[in-house]
């Protein structure tokens, strides 16, 4: 029952916290601009606008893919707030990533589908990192249920330092940020026109966006992870990981995938790995 | 009645083979597959009702099936021997004189190891591959009905060569069934050796150059691995005097005894499973017509590979030699994956994707623990029917399109909806969750995490990467099916005509294994549960219990979804985005001096990094590093 | 609840599609710069994206000819409704200086339907996002009309 009452609030929860981050994101982003920026609440008003829009689709799988991609990420939210298995959550909102892209194949216009295109190659350099990050975290607390990692006395970052720059890497490409922003750029910047969100349009793209917003919550909660020991120090980590994101998308210009691919990823893949096996010997 | 199902079993399939010989005609041949589909089906279930059990048919128990085996023991080699005298292939000879030498000694030159405690001993393993063999085997077969008779239209062959066909395909059922309930290491042996021929005679069916070299390669690798199974098993019986596969999987058996034997075997048990670096065979088996492909070089011969190694696997729990054949497995399952990344040909993928995930299969060998094997039955079952399916749209599609090659196969939702839908839902099936083939990944992950050895690490991560790889692969291939620039009302909303090949016995086919690979994944947890030897847990323990929430999640998802895609069909599509350039028809812009251009794309495959020669190379030499470290390891 | 903070959202989040017809840039910088930290336009929600699917409004500089006049037909045909346009500069609302040329056509309106015409040479940025207002203010109405 507790279970259940804890995957409610994830489900419900994690847009919400999806959308504040984002709307975090551009104030911040813009008082580093020497602006004022928008209302907090911007994300939610666009949402909301393009809820009521009324356009065609480009193909007719894409209502299908959103929803499905939609479903995953609220799902994987759901089931990360329960303390399911970390594994298993992992592949849920993998599985919501790969909705994302399918819709993207299934559009019309080329933007859309060379940003298809590129989002598998940031799935590829992004997943084998996160997935190790997670299997040190189930090592570390002994067990890959999220709720054993969050029984653990103490930070668990001091025990996983070397995990630190890979979950960056993740971070900033879960979020579309510059250096890694291939396959869309996050809100207002662009690459390829709008990139895999190109076709989606009208109410699609605000239930992606949501999904977006989910998946955001998702990854900054497992960053939030590394310094479990109360609510408060939880929001704090999310939110310097937030900052930390924002700042070195801000100071810096977009790679190309061949080095995102051929550098960043295995020198990310190694780090982890690395404290992967000093934790096995420790 | 058990010994019934059993005879039935193996020998149906080589009395209906004999009869499509016999009776060269297409409607007995129709029937008589459809009469081996219900005996084999039922005799299956009959037996997986009575599982576990032990028997003693007269079939594989009597002296006679002994004698048998041993005289096979040379009758295969020597009939390899005279196929590579008679192609002029050294290797193929050499191989056939090095086994013919291991029989002569194993028969004349030790002496005669004592015979198996139960002819037939039927566990979960045993029976997960009868059934996979007998449920997947005849649909396959029914499949290849209508497709070998368009096979022939297209090749315009004027006499039919189908009878032939039916013959070995169906005799290799039997023979997988055979080496499936087999205990006996002999008789284990004998049927390897048969499924070596058949697979050799189907390769080479076609007859033009590429499927007689591709058919020999196929048999000389094979055959080495024939020399391992053999050379294993003479060690065995030298040592021990013991032929019982079940009690050279104990692992009270092998305490400070040299586990060499349990190499060789091993190495054999690779080669067949086409691991790494003998993966060279398989990919040139894929100029063999789609079925061969389909039934043998995915669902079942390949799996009698994995089936010895998850035999064995008890006895590695915990060894330095499970743990280089976790590695070797991990390693094959990434490169593997990297290397279907880079091909376009798409039955190439498909054979690339199996070695990687009979890689994973092995990995979970290697570990040997009780919940790994449970992983790797589950993987074993799941892969067979969802890969055959993919093989069998894969094979519709050639069909239907001309080409193999996955750029040319975009657009054909329009032509030939039921298998390009089933192609994009099979490819899907291979990776997401709640569907089985992720289910039985997952498992494999957690039960290689639980493993304390720091080696682990490194099959861990190999895993992990390996497991994005093939993410991108199937979703890419998924896209491109669906994607096509035929994007537009779905069949049947607009009188778009399917292809006139839509038979029932191929949509029928297709429609099962789906529905399989859908219902097998929602029994996971208890097929899970069934392998594991009797806990205090249950089926539904960790996160085995989550499956069961997240396929109500999917079903919901699978709605919204359905209700918007027939909402969205319904009505007009948008323009492509083309930069506000007008477009005169689908894919084509109106470019630079007013001139009409047409749109075309291709997927990136990144040949810099996943190029096959380059790739090739790389892994196999890696790959064959560890096997020779696993060879070496166990001489100490 | 929902119902009116959807009503209220409408309006809070103007996307706009900038497209140069035949401009000289003049209206075009003073547009741009409306984005820049002394103008600041995402203070009222307002982004410049590239894609038309995503835009509610097509703000338009310089004159119209017969080849650009097809691509700017197709922009605001793939725009989402309810979409409004904003023709910048004496070019845009009407030709300008160059309305006597011959492959002008003149001014956006001859094309497309205007909801607001921006005068100036250049317009001047806040001019621009007074534009912006009162499209929004006619959006409004549009809106309510459509209850």
């Amino acid at each position: 029952m507790k279970t259940l009452a804890l995957a409610l609030a994830g489900l419900v929860l994690a847009p919400l916290f999806g959308g504040l981050a984002a709307g975090l994101d551009r104030v911040l982003t813009a008082r580093l601009q020497s602006r004022l920026g928008p209302p907090l609440l911007q994300p939610f008003h666009d949402a909301a606008k393009l809820w009521s829009k009324v356009i065609s689709p480009a193909s007719p799988w894409q209502g299908l893919f959103v929803r499905w991609a939609l479903t995953a990420a609220l799902a994987s939210a759901a089931l990360f707030a329960s303390g399911a298995d970390l594994l298993l959550c992992f592949f849920v909102q993998a599985a919501g990533a790969s909705f994302v892209a399918l819709g993207a194949f299934c559009g019309s216009s080329p933007y859309g589908r060379l940003g298809a295109q590129r989002e598998l190659f940031q799935m590829l350099a992004y997943e084998p990192v996160l997935l190790v990050a997670l299997l040190c975290l189930a090592k570390a607390a002994g067990g890959f249920e999220a709720s054993a990692v969050l029984a653990v006395n103490g930070p668990l970052l001091f025990k996983l330092p070397l995990v630190a720059p890979g979950l960056i890497f993740v971070v900033l490409v879960k979020l579309r940020k510059s250096p890694f922003d291939l396959a869309a750029s996050q809100h207002m910047h662009q690459e390829l026109v709008r990139g895999v969100y190109t076709d989606y349009a009208g109410r699609d793209l605000a239930l992606i966006k949501i999904a977006h917003w989910a998946d955001v919550a998702v990854v900054l909660w497992i960053c939030a992870l590394f310094w479990a020991t109360g609510p408060v120090q939880m929001l704090l980590a999310g939110l310097v990981t937030l900052l930390l994101a924002l700042l070195i998308d801000n100071i810096s210009a977009r790679l190309t995938w061949r080095v995102m691919l051929k550098v960043v990823a295995p020198a990310a893949l190694a780090l982890a790995s690395a404290n992967l096996f000093w934790l096995y010997l420790g | 009645m058990i010994e019934v199902c059993i005879g039935l079993l193996v020998l149906w399939p080589l009395a209906a083979g004999l009869a499509c010989l016999g009776l060269r005609s297409a409607g007995p041949r129709t029937g008589l597959v459809l009469a081996t589909a219900a005996v084999l089906a039922a005799s299956a279930l009959v037996l997986a009702a009575q599982a576990p059990l032990t028997a003693n048919p007269e079939l594989l128990a009597s002296a006679t099936a002994l004698h048998l085996a041993r005289a096979a023991a040379f009758l295969f080699p020597a009939v390899f021997l005279f196929l590579g005298l008679r192609a002029r292939h050294t290797l193929v000879s050499t191989v056939a004189l090095a086994q013919l030498a291991l029989a002569a000694y194993g028969e004349f030159g030790l002496p005669a190891a004592a015979a198996a405690q139960n002819a037939v001993v039927c566990d979960g393993l045993a029976l997960a591959l009868v059934l996979v063999v007998s449920l997947v085997g005849p649909l396959v077969c029914l499949f290849a009905l209508p497709y070998m008779r368009h096979h022939e239209e297209h090749l315009r062959l004027t006499s039919s060569r189908q009878p032939q066909f039916f013959l070995i395909l169906l005799a290799f059922l039997g023979c997988m069934n055979g080496l499936a309930l087999a205990s006996d290491l002999r008789l284990f042996a004998a049927f390897f050796e048969a499924t070596t021929l058949c697979s050799f005679l189907l390769i080479g069916h076609d007859r033009t150059e590429e499927a007689r070299q591709s058919a020999l390669r196929a048999l000389w690798l094979n055959s080495l691995g024939s020399v391992f199974l053999h050379a294993g098993c003479l060690l065995i019986q030298q040592r021990f005097g013991l032929a019982d596969l079940h009690l050279i999987a104990s692992p009270g058996l092998w305490t400070g005894i040299s586990p060499l034997p349990l190499a060789l075997l091993l190495i054999a048990c690779c080669i067949k499973a086409a691991q790494l670096p003998f993966q060279g065979w398989l990919i040139g088996a894929m100029v063999a017509p789609t079925p061969v492909s389909a039934l043998l070089h995915s669902s079942t011969m390949v799996k009698a590979g994995v089936f010895l190694a998850l035999r064995l696997a008890p006895a590695l729990e915990d060894t330095a030699t499970g743990r280089l054949l976790a590695l070797a497995g991990a390693l094959t399952f990434l490169g593997a994956s990297a290397l279907a990344l880079g091909q376009s040909n798409a039955k190439k993928i498909l054979a690339y994707s199996t070695a990687a995930n009979l890689g994973l299969i092995m990995a979970c060998a290697g570990v040997g623990t009780p919940q790994a094997i449970a992983a790797g039955i589950v993987l074993l079952v799941l892969h067979a029917v969802t890969k055959g399916l993919l093989f069998l749209c894969v094979g519709d599609l050639e069909q239907a399109s001309g080409s193999r090659d996955l750029e040319d196969l975009r657009g054909m939702l329009t032509q030939t909806p039921v298998s390009a839908l089933a192609a994009s839902a099979g490819a899907l099936a291979m990776i997401l969750p709640p569907l089985g083939m992720l289910v039985g990944k997952w498992a494999a992950l957690e039960a290689l995490g639980t493993n304390p050895a720091p080696v682990m690490v490194l099959a861990l991560v190999l895993l992990a990467v390996g497991s994005a790889l093939g993410v991108v692969c199937w979703v890419r291939f998924s896209g491109t099916i669906l994607g096509g620039r035929a994007v537009g009302p779905l069949v049947g909303t607009h009188g778009v005509q399917p292809s006139a090949q839509a038979s029932s016995l191929s949509t029928g086919p297709i429609l099962a294994l789906l529905a399989g690979a859908v219902g097998l994944g929602l029994a996971a947890p208890w097929l899970n549960a069934l392998l594991l030897p009797p806990w205090p847990g249950h089926a539904l323990s960790g996160g085995w219990g989550l499956l069961p929430p997240l396929f109500l999640i999917a079903m919901l998802g699978w709605v919204l979804g359905l209700k918007a895609l027939s909402r969205q069909s319904a009505g007009p599509l948008a323009a492509p985005y083309l930069g506000g350039l007008p477009s005169r028809g689908p894919g084509t812009y109106v470019g630079p001096l007013g001139r009409n251009r047409t749109l075309t794309e291709g997927n990136e495959y990144a040949l810099e990094l996943f190029g096959e020669p380059g790739l090739t190379r790389v892994a196999g030499v890696l790959a064959g590093v560890l096997l020779l470290a696993l060879l070496a390891g166990a001489l100490s | 609840m929902f119902g009116a903070f959807l009503k209220k959202s409408q309006l809070r989040s103007p996307w706009l599609l900038h497209f140069d017809c035949g401009s000289c840039n003049g209206c075009d910088i003073e547009t741009l710069a409306c984005l820049t930290p002394v103008y600041d336009v995402e203070r009222f929600g307002i982004i410049n994206v590239g894609n038309p699917r995503h835009a509610d409004l097509l703000v338009v500089t310089g004159t119209v000819n017969p080849r650009n006049a097809v691509v700017l037909k197709n922009l605001f045909d793939q725009m989402p409704t309810p979409r409004l346009v904003i023709a910048i500069g004496a070019c845009g609302c009407s030709g300008g200086v160059f309305r006597e040329a011959p492959n002008v056509l003149g001014g956006v309106d001859k094309v497309i339907p205007v909801d607001v015409y921006v005068p100036g040479c250049p317009a001047r940025p806040e001019a621009i996002m007074d534009a912006v207002v009162a499209g929004l203010a006619k959006l409004k109405g549009i809106l309510e009309a459509d209850q």
